[in-house]
């Protein structure tokens, strides 16, 4: 390996690590994150069904489990849909040739810079 | 048909034989988790996947002409062939895209046969390396790029590949641990109805990345072809055919179902329940569409792989075969030097028949190899029948498992 390719090399390995760090932390904040905000949705699911969702309780509480559980449930449902759009939006993109921002909060296509 | 036009037309055949490979070689990625835990039926999980892996190839607006160009020189920058294989030179080049397709392929059938999911970008830039250094020598090979970008058999195979599954079991890692934890003590009927759902979701998002992102290469290895041939000239857009055929040939691909594949990735790892599941598809979902986003290429393999590996040490308790996942490990730091290594040869003995016998030649091995792989694989199939069997260790070429890959604890 000359010297240049040494070089090239070196550089290749820094925009690696920067990338994955880049990668990691998506999906750690996205990924990781979507996953827990499901999770609770799910929760929230199993609260609605008059407290009969948690496993070892009886049914007190029925007709407040059921309001805050259905609340709980739509709004991480609503955060995960974004997240899903969002994503198809990037495949979309992708294919398309185009950008994808996320500048006023709901994804939009842009042409690539 | 002149003798130009029939090794087109052998290449274009072989590129459809890749892409139809890639196909089955990668159904599990985006549909194994959900077959394992029952979320989908082994058959709607492969119909899913299919439409949606033909749904993303036609999405595919935006083809990259200049595929090869990570890992070979045969291609200018705007996607036309150098000089030296325009004119008398293009059946060289013709030979080298063959041999190296074929490289792909064998490698592709071969591991399928073992039951290892491997990377079909790697067994396609693999033995495109090794028809370039058959055909050109070592300088015929990109090998670090010219670092101002990332680039290069080192920068756009090696170093993502050692990369992308790490992240990606670093991801579902967390996210599996996120998610026993939230939902402690709720019904079992929420927890495993709930996420079965969410496993078919983000199954649907791999299976849709994964069309736009792998049936691209093919378009584009046979649009070079054409334009090598002088059948082609427009550089900023492909041929609606070759859209068609090479969306029609993965997801075709993907439909026949890679069973034995599906088979490793959704029991033979880690025995997978539906959290685990949505979580690793999520984590792979996140990692692809992040990664093309910023530009990186990556292969959906290493990816999907890493996230089950990091399924299973998210959850407490979770088995994981590690006598598998060695098995595996191997097989990608091999793929790239074997299936080099039959793109070699496969130029070196194509070059021996001339134009026209070698292009023949050279697709009478193929067909031969593949049907003699298949025949092996017909000793111990696998099938939408028995995928979910109990897990009772990794195929073997004569029929029957290898010792000490059933069982194992972590």
């Amino acid at each position: 390996m000359n010297a240049l390719e040494a070089s090239a090399f070196v550089k290749d390995l820094g925009y690696t690590l920067d990338g994955a760090w880049k990668v990691l932390l998506a999906g750690l904040i996205l990924g990781a994150g979507l996953c827990a905000v499901y999770a609770v949705g799910i929760r929230g699911m199993a609260l609605s069904a008059a407290g009969s969702g948690e496993a070892g309780q009886g049914g007190q509480g029925g007709r407040q489990g059921n309001a805050i559980g259905y609340v709980i449930a739509g709004v991480c449902l609503l955060i995960v849909l974004y997240g899903i759009v969002s994503g198809i939006m990037i495949v979309l993109g992708s294919g398309l040739g185009k950008d994808v921002t996320f500048d006023h909060v709901i994804p939009m296509f842009t042409e690539k810079s | 048909m002149s003798p130009e036009t029939l090794a087109l037309v052998i290449v274009v055949v072989t590129a459809l034989g890749f892409d139809f490979t890639n196909g089955f070689h990668d159904t599990g990625n985006a549909m194994a988790t959900s077959i394992a835990t029952g979320a989908l039926t082994p058959r709607v999980a492969v119909a899913l996947s299919a439409v949606l892996n033909l749904v993303g190839a036609f999405l595919s607006v935006e083809v990259a002409l200049t595929v090869t160009n990570a890992v070979i020189k045969v291609q200018s920058s705007d996607g036309t062939p150098l000089t030296e294989f325009t004119g008398s030179g293009a059946d060289k080049l013709l030979m080298i895209i063959l041999a190296g397709l074929v490289g792909g392929i064998v490698w592709n059938l071969l591991t399928w046969l073992l039951g290892l999911p491997s990377s079909s970008s790697h067994a396609l830039f693999g033995g495109l390396i090794g028809a370039a250094v058959a055909g050109l020598g070592f300088s015929g090979v990109n090998w670090v790029g010219d670092g101002s970008a990332l680039d290069g058999v080192v920068g756009k195979v090696i170093l993502p590949a050692v990369l992308s599954p790490v992240v990606a079991g670093a991801v579902a890692a967390l996210a599996t641990w996120l998610v026993y934890r939230i939902t402690v003590g709720v019904a079992e009927r929420f927890v495993r109805d709930g996420f079965r759902w969410g496993q078919v979701g983000t199954a649907s998002l791999v299976s849709l990345a994964h069309g736009t992102g792998d049936a691209q290469k093919t378009m584009g290895v046979i649009t070079l072809a054409l334009i090598a041939s002088g059948h082609w000239t427009d550089t900023a857009n492909i041929p609606l055919w070759v859209k068609v055929v090479c969306a029609v040939a993965i997801a075709s691909g993907t439909w026949i179902g890679g069973w034995r594949i599906i088979r490793t990735l959704g029991k033979g790892l880690v025995e997978i329940d539906s959290p685990q599941g949505m979580a690793a598809e999520a984590s792979s979902a996140v990692t692809i569409l992040a990664s093309s986003h910023l530009g990186f290429a990556l292969s959906t393999t290493h990816v999907a792989t890493g996230s089950i590996l990091g399924t299973g040490l998210g959850r407490p308790g979770a088995e994981v075969r590690w006598s598998v996942a060695m098995r595996m490990v191997t097989a990608w730091v091999i793929t790239l030097p074997a299936a080099a290594v039959v793109g070699a040869i496969m130029f070196g003995v194509g070059r021996l028949f001339g134009d026209v016998g070698g292009p023949i030649v050279v697709l009478a091995i193929l067909i031969a190899l593949a049907g003699f792989i298949y025949a092996r694989s017909r000793h111990e199939p696998v099938d939408a029948n028995n995928v979910n069997d109990e897990w009772d260790g990794m195929p073997t070429p004569s029929g029957g498992t290898l010792a000490g890959t059933a069982g194992g604890v972590a």
